[in-house]
């Protein structure tokens, strides 16, 4: 465990002040977390990266509505997830009123055709995540990849725990089906 | 279809009360079926876990800008509500100072739209018309008290000037009459000597 000199909430507190380089700090404690939870949604680095920066401006300019600085990250990570959503939206075709789908995520995540995660396994995962909803992945990556607890993700897409829990037991069924056979070619 | 007695995925995310898990760490260590679908569980969740977590190509920053800094009043507002010493007194005087304004006003209600989302250009454009707005205000206001010092200074020296017009005139009127009375008493002079002269010649004759 890292003991950290100073805990997010003095961090949080010194920025409601308008310090800005606590608020800094506090960024460079979450940026790379918040980037990949956002690139693993929206499959795009830079799509990613300029929603990160939107996350944290208005993180900042509304941390003073921020009741209880123990509950930064599930806060934050609410904000990212408006932010991701709004872009699909944004993206979402006229008079499409199907759900709401990032972009496409066959084969793997790609920034201009070259794939990020260039891995036989990380492909098949990347695939496999691909093929599940928009829903189905975002609880998977809240909870497998950020560790969430099943409350936070709740807060975070604003859903009760039961839907959360069918969302992500339902994704894992697939997920399992799925990358089974890779994990065998893996682990032999 | 599992047979455990709770659900071996809450069981595999630890979200099961103590009892609960107890009786399923009992269950799963008699039954197969159930420890082969854990190991499943915990296959898939590795695989997943063999995506790597990708460095962000641009680290996020903000500069110390006054712009985007609360005002003083906004800080030491936020220094008052951070202190529990003096919550109690502020929440007081606050509930009480609303209190008396809401009593007072009794305000229509009215729908207030919400703002915007702000982008970084968007609030530099409203910062801009902002500014703008506050210059245009501050140089209107500086020409209207301009304006008003002006009349009132030419007001002021309109009084002035006529009241010393009024007091030379009076001054004038005065010397005039002065001199009226002199050149009287001159001429009834004049005339009594020439009244003493006619009798004296008469007297001689």
């Amino acid at each position: 465990m890292i003991l950290r000199a100073v805990e997010d909430a003095d961090l949080i507190r010194k920025a409601r002040r308008g310090d800005v380089e606590a608020y800094n700090l506090l960024i460079s404690r979450w940026e790379r977390r918040v980037y990949n939870y956002l690139l693993r949604i929206v499959a795009n680095r830079e799509d990613a990266l300029d929603l990160s920066q939107d996350v944290f401006l208005k993180a900042y300019q509304n941390l003073r509505k921020l009741d209880d600085p123990a509950r930064f990250a599930p806060w934050l990570y609410r904000i990212a997830h408006n932010e991701a959503y709004s872009l699909f939206r944004k993206r979402r075709p006229e008079g499409e009123t199907e759900e709401l789908q990032p972009e496409a995520m066959e084969g793997a995540a790609t920034v201009g055709g070259n794939a990020v995660f260039p891995v036989e396994l990380t492909l098949a995962v990347s695939g496999a995540l691909g093929r599940l909803t928009a829903d189905q992945r975002e609880t998977v990556i809240l909870k497998i990849y950020q560790g969430f607890k099943f409350e936070e993700i709740a807060e975070i897409v604003a859903a009760p725990v039961s839907t959360v829990k069918s969302r992500l037991y339902t994704a894992l069924d697939l997920l399992k089906t799925e990358l089974a056979p890779v994990k065998a070619r893996g682990a032999s | 279809m599992s047979c455990s007695p709770f659900d071996l995925r809450d069981y595999y995310f630890k979200d099961l009360a103590e009892n609960e898990r107890r009786l399923t760490e009992v269950h799963v260590k008699t039954c197969a079926h159930c420890r082969e679908e854990l190991e499943r569980l915990r296959g898939a969740e590795a695989a997943l876990l063999a995506l790597p977590d990708e460095e962000i190509p641009q680290r996020i920053g903000f500069v110390s800008d006054p712009v985007f800094q609360p005002s003083a009043f906004r800080r030491g507002w936020d220094a008052l509500w951070g202190s529990s010493a003096r919550l109690g007194f502020a929440s007081a005087a606050m509930l009480s100072a609303a209190l008396v304004v809401f009593s007072l006003t009794r305000p229509v209600p009215q729908f207030i739209a919400p703002a915007p989302a702000l982008t970084r250009a968007g609030m530099q454009a409203e910062m801009q018309t902002d500014f703008s707005k506050r210059l245009n205000d501050a140089v209107a206001k500086a020409v209207a008290e301009s304006e008003t010092r002006q009349a009132r200074q030419t007001r002021e020296l309109l009084a002035a000037s006529e009241t010393r017009h009024a007091l030379e005139t009076q001054a004038m009127m005065v010397r005039v009459q002065e001199y009226l009375d002199v050149e009287k008493k001159r001429m009834n002079t004049l005339i009594l000597a020439s009244n003493d002269a006619a009798s004296v010649n008469k007297d001689t004759r």
